[in-house]
């Protein structure tokens, strides 16, 4: 039941039984629900809200809650824009979906004709509907005070291009696009939030990801103190990042419950989430690459360019997703030279925030089609070269030219063993043979390495408002030896209520069915960072062993004087203290803590609690890594992509439960596919998103995701408790990288190219086209 | 994402429907199935004033075979198709296009006379019925009337039916042991709607041959010189530039890439029914 | 503007007032407090909010409550014992087949209905199927293989299958 066991799920049993208590869930009595009344236009003045005579009272602007502060989420780096995001529009409407008007009523129904009874009077701007268009000169700005609709450019320039343009015997360019996405957890968001009269204190609830740094960043904006404010997140249906941001949601629902005093709640409808909550992705990439004759890459330039929507996202700010694409370009490659540009556009679209492999996607995208592309232009194959790249497992740790300390690992080993399951022989030989049906098939491969829990040097460097530098946890037993695990971490989908357990087990020897976790309460557990950034296995799970290994001392010492063993011979295991056959179990020690102190040995403190905070030894983030393989059918004749096989060979480090890891991978290959084959919200030249359903905006269901055959190898991490690196976001890494090298080997016959994802049957069919022009 | 306020009603009886109907003008809406309705009304894009419910009629649940043909009332979900519970006129058509699109919960309470007469230029139904011959019985303030099946979409979501007019049911004729179908259909995903599809039905002894294309942003294409090819004898693999040919020619702007799609599921569903 | 509903839910009786517009998912949350319903799209698309009707699954979010006047209902709450669905729980339990738990009670409901009505089901003929249920959480592997698992236990599998790939 300890670290590396498949241990089945603890919280399962209540979702299995329906009993999941999820935002909408909540029954506080006397809630009114709250509809947004949503700019319907991308950029325009607004000059007044007229609301009908009967709904007075029921509508509230800007003005009615004037007493909060707006968003501000300003980076460190040189010449970062300011701006300031507030909750409801005040004079200028920047994006379809901002929020104007909250309109309340006894149920969502009523809410919702308050607010299409409201009119909004505005004065309509051109639109700054795409990055390109943003940067022309003249463009209309975003932001009135500011130069021009950047947020920020900034460069990394390691190593001497010059010289490796003198040097390099082929030159490769490539220019890339991905679109923009939406994170569509399956439940939306959502806020509730009243007052607690009896404590004095206004209690938020949110479907969020970290609520400790809400109550934090939601109490400094509502000017109130956190000693009067709790922030809860209850069972959270999916978050993959868009629930990790300070939404103005939650800043407008918390502040409108203080200014009414009644219990308030917004539940987040889809059409909201499509075309409101973060987006996420939409880069642009430039990129050139410098390599001698043999396919050995000397040196990389590039550009990346994503389009960060109308404000910067708290506390991430806008630059984070083209900072990190860049930041980790090289990837699990030994580049000596990089010229890095990360420009951060902003336009009139949903703000742009954190979602599964933040930065990475993109940049795993660039960096392996690229790759790929030089294999290509020296004639070698593109596996080899790939191969042929990589930080080799002597040279760990390895810093990476942008500075990145890869902590251990086998990069070219995992890379072997993913392709080897993928069978290129036959897949050749398929080629070769033809498919009876017409379609074409390819093979394509792509490698990352993913930086997971990443600590305080990490954050410090990037400047933010929060450092994420730490993880706590209080453990403690009840008076009946059952161990409750409060830990500041947020549990939504990934398992930890069950592998938090296991290393509770590891330490105590108790049954994991003996062990509960608490989190997602900023009454009842330590202040905690929450769960992102694939850091809650290696953070919290740190912190638990800390706490846990000093009970289980404690334990010892009261278990050997009630069996009156010397304290250094005795053993935990099943719930017991043991000495040699005699055992007490951990129900009657924590009788003797809690109940009968004169139990207990002279000296010994009573009660059994122990609080730990866990940093890891660097805390610049142990690097996970993987390689995918897949193939692919490419039907030419409908540009119908078929995902025929899917491997991922990858290394976190220690597993702690193996069922749970490989379920994080598949599910993370899932929404990669969704990347590179179906999800984008395209906008129109009037700024209006083009998707705002699911049928128009799909997501990958069950005959789009093959069965993901994972390998595991396990290198430990020296930096980390057990060895543990985090892997939450990696499976949603490669996938676009490696299904768009696929279908390009898929096409290579036919002398087509793709270069955006997602892959939609009709960018196929223009490729084909024009491929087809161009001979 | 609740719908705006209406009234409901729910008719007992086909000639009570079509008087409220006609009262209600536009802004009443009839409810079968409402698998398309609601969501409309949910998203707040199909204003009505009153949801009139025909679901308790029991007139448009009636399935008759008719001996050369059969009759399929308007609220006969799409289930009972895939489910081969209603007698067969299409030698394994109605049934093969039933089991492939949306999903089985959507299957289960929508109704083929639902989405013939919402007339989205992506289902399936119409299509079908425009490839079987079928005759589209419609009742209304005027009496009974029968429209030809490929005379009944004017447009996207826009129909022959008259104020007050419901689609009573579907007659099918049956075709001939000699028959034969192809269909060919691309989505993006399983259950969603086409990108394209094409339906033939092709009966060479008789020298009767139909191909419909849907998905065609607008009514179905009935390809009219592609089927008197391939009476001819031609094979329907040699007969992409005429297809497309025939496809521009219908004047619906159709870009680059659509019209080789279009031109794929077209030549496919051909070859599949004269193979 | 209300009009009368009555239904069997869960196999009791319940009438009440309603707004015409009130869908079953809303009507079975808000009215009976029956939250095992999730309600993920209101447009149909999703499956969270999959529901038994006359013992068919239909989308609650567009069933309008009053449509279904006189219908029986059953929801995830309702089937709680009921000896197929508990197959399937310890299934979707062993095999992985849940998260985050938001889309599992209209997987369960969708998977049940395949489950009663199929005897041929392999891994292509269970994806097909459940493609009315979206899932953000898992790539459907776990889900696939929990719905693969309990038909193997209740005699749905078709007999050629099983535990071969997709591929």
């Amino acid at each position: 039941m300890g670290i590396g066991a498949p241990v089945r799920r603890v919280e399962d049993r209540r979702f299995l039984e329906g009993k999941g208590q999820y935002l909408a869930d909540l029954d506080i009595p006397g809630t009114v629900d709250l509809a947004f009344l949503r700019s319907p236009v991308a950029h325009a003045r607004l000059k007044g809200v007229e609301i009908p005579e009967q709904y007075r009272g029921q509508v509230f602007l800007a003005r009615d809650i004037d007493f909060v502060k707006p968003i501000v989420a300003v980076g460190k780096a040189p010449g970062f824009k300011y701006s300031e995001y507030p909750p409801l529009a005040r004079d200028k409407l920047r994006f379809v979906g901002e929020m104007v008007a909250m309109c309340i009523a006894r149920g969502r129904a009523a809410a919702e004709d308050i607010a299409q009874a409201c009119v909004l009077d505005f004065e309509e701007l051109p639109a700054v509907w795409d990055m390109e268009v943003a940067l022309r000169d003249g463009a209309p700005l975003v932001h009135d005070d500011w130069t021009d609709n950047r947020f920020v450019t900034t460069e990394i320039k390691a190593g001497d291009l010059e010289a490796v343009k003198a040097a390099a015997a082929v030159r490769v360019e490539k220019s890339l696009r991905m679109g923009r996405h939406v994170g569509v957890s399956m439940e939306t968001r959502g806020v509730l939030a009243h007052y607690d009269n009896r404590l004095g204190e206004l209690v938020v609830w949110s479907s969020t990801q970290f609520p400790h740094v809400i109550r934090t960043v939601l109490a400094q904006s509502l000017g109130i103190s956190e000693s009067a404010l709790r922030v809860v997140a209850p069972d959270v249906g999916g978050g993959f990042g868009p629930k990790n941001n300070f939404q103005p949601e939650e800043l407008a629902v918390a502040a409108l419950a203080m200014k009414i005093g009644r219990p308030v709640r917004w539940i987040e409808d889809r059409r909201e989430h499509f075309i409101a909550s973060p987006h996420a992705r939409e880069h642009r990439y430039k990129l050139v690459a410098y390599a001698d004759k043999a396919g050995r890459i000397l040196g990389i330039e590039a550009e990346v360019m994503v389009d960060a929507g109308a404000y910067s996202v708290w506390p991430w700010t806008a630059a984070m997703e083209a900072g990190m694409a860049a930041g980790i370009m090289t990837g699990p490659y030994d580049i000596p030279v990089y010229h890095g540009r990360a420009i951060t556009v902003c336009t009139n679209k949903a703000p742009l925030g954190p979602y599964r492999g933040v930065g990475r996607t993109g940049a795993c995208f660039a960096i392996e089609t690229l790759i790929d592309a030089v294999a290509r232009a020296v004639g070698r194959d593109p596996q080899e070269v790939r191969i042929a790249n990589m930080v080799q497992p002597s040279a760990m740790p390895y810093r990476s030219v942008t500075g990145k300390l890869y902590d251990s690992g086998d990069y070219p080993e995992c890379a072997r063993r993913a392709i080897a399951a993928i069978e290129p022989e036959k897949v050749r030989a398929r080629q070769q043979r033809g498919e009876p049906d017409g379609r074409l098939i390819g093979f394509g491969v792509a490698s990352y390495t993913e930086q997971s829990a990443h600590g305080t040097a990490e954050w410090v460097a990037r400047g933010l408002p929060v450092v994420f530098g730490y993880e706590p946890a209080l453990a403690r037993f009840t008076p009946d030896g059952k161990l409750i695990l409060f830990v500041g971490i947020q549990n939504h989908g990934q398992g930890l209520e069950t592998t938090l357990a296991q290393v509770a087990h590891q330490e105590l020897g108790l049954p994991v069915s003996d062990v509960i976790v608490r989190h997602g309460d900023s009454s009842t557990s330590p202040y905690g960072m929450g769960t992102f950034a694939s850091r809650s296995m290696t953070m919290a799970g740190g912190a638990v062993s800390r706490a846990c290994a000093t009970l289980a001392e404690k334990m010892k010492r009261i278990g050997a004087h009630l069996l009156q063993a010397p304290p250094g011979e005795v053993r935990l295991a099943d719930g017991k203290v043991w000495f040699g056959e005699q055992s007490v179990g951990f129900a009657e020690i924590a009788e003797a803590a809690y109940l009968h102190p004169e139990r207990l040995p002279t000296g010994e403190e009573p009660a059994l609690e122990a609080n730990a905070v866990y940093e890891p030894g660097r805390s610049t983030g142990a690097f996970s890594y993987a390689t995918h393989a897949c193939t692919v059918a490419v039907d030419p004749g409908t540009g119908v992509v078929e995902v025929l096989d899917y491997v991922v060979c990858h290394d976190c480090g220690t597993i702690v439960n193996p069922m749970i890891v490989e379920a994080q991978v598949v599910g993370g290959v899932a929404q990669g596919l969704g990347t590179a084959l179906y999800e984008e919200i395209p906008y129109d030249e009037n700024g209006q998103p083009l998707a705002s359903t699911f049928l128009d905006y799909r997501i990958p269901g069950p005959t789009e995701v093959p069965d993901v055959r994972v390998l595991h190898m396990e290198t430990p991490s020296p930096h980390t408790r057990f060895g543990i690196k985090g892997m939450g976001e990696g499976g949603a890494i490669a996938p676009p990288a490696a299904v768009v090298n696929a279908i390009n080997d898929a096409l290579r016959p036919l002398g087509a190219e793709i270069n955006v994802t997602p892959v939609t049957p009709e960018r196929v069919l223009e490729a084909i086209a024009a491929a087809g022009a161009a001979r | 994402m609740k719908p705006a306020p209406f009234s409901y009603v729910r008719p007992a009886s086909l000639e009570e429907a079509v008087r409220v109907l006609a009262a209600g003008g536009g802004a009443a809406r009839p409810l079968a199935g409402g698998q398309s309705l609601v969501p409309m009304l949910n998203l707040r894009l199909a204003p009505a004033e009153q949801v009139v419910d025909l679901t308790r009629i029991e007139a448009l649940r009636r399935v008759e075979d008719r001996g050369t043909s059969v009759f399929y009332g308007a609220l006969t979900p799409h289930a009972a198709f895939e489910d081969g519970k209603v007698p067969d006129a299409s030698n394994g058509l109605m049934r093969h296009v039933a089991e492939r699109f949306a999903f089985r919960a959507v299957r289960n309470r929508g109704t083929i006379g639902g989405a013939i007469a919402l007339a989205d230029p992506a289902a399936d139904w119409l299509p079908t019925v425009i490839a079987l011959g079928a005759r589209l019985h419609v009742a209304g303030p005027e009496g009974e009337r029968i429209i030809p099946a490929e005379e009944f979409v004017l447009g996207p979501y826009f129909t022959a039916l008259g104020e007050g007019e419901i689609l009573v049911g579907v007659e099918v004729p049956k075709l001939a042991a000699s028959a034969r179908w192809g269909y060919s259909k691309v989505t993006t995903k399983v259950g969603e709607y086409a990108e394209s599809m094409a339906i033939a039905v092709v009966d060479r002894a008789r020298r009767s041959a139909r191909i419909v294309l849907g998905a065609a942003d607008g009514a179905p294409i009935v390809l009219a010189d592609l089927a008197a090819r391939l009476l001819d004898g031609a094979r329907p693999e040699d007969l992409a530039a005429a297809i497309r040919a025939e496809l521009v020619a219908s004047e619906r702007d159709f870009a680059p890439a659509k019209l080789v799609m279009h031109t794929t599921t077209i030549v496919r569903a051909a070859r599949d029914a004269v193979s | 503007m209300k009009v009368p509903v009555s239904l069997t839910v869960n196999g009791e009786r319940v009438a009440a007032e309603i707004e015409p517009r009130t869908h079953l998912g809303d009507f079975l949350r808000d009215h009976l407090r029956l939250t095992a319903t999730h309600l993920g799209c209101e447009h149909g698309v999703c499956g969270a909010c999959t529901v038994l009707v006359n013992g068919e699954p239909v989308r609650a979010c567009i069933t309008l409550a009053v449509s279904i006047d006189g219908a029986e209902v059953k929801t995830l709450e309702g089937l709680q014992g009921e000896a197929l669905m508990e197959t399937l729980k310890a299934a979707f339990h062993e095999k992985h087949g849940l998260q985050c738990g938001f889309c599992t009670p209209g997987m369960l409901i969708s998977a049940w209905d395949l489950l009663k009505r199929r005897r041929d089901l392999d891994e292509r003929a269970v994806r097909v199927a459940m493609s009315g249920n979206l899932c953000r959480c898992t790539g459907y592997q776990g889900i696939v293989r929990s719905i693969m698992a309990a038909a193997e236990k209740v005699g749905a599998a078709a007999p050629s299958t099983i535990k071969e790939p997709l591929r």
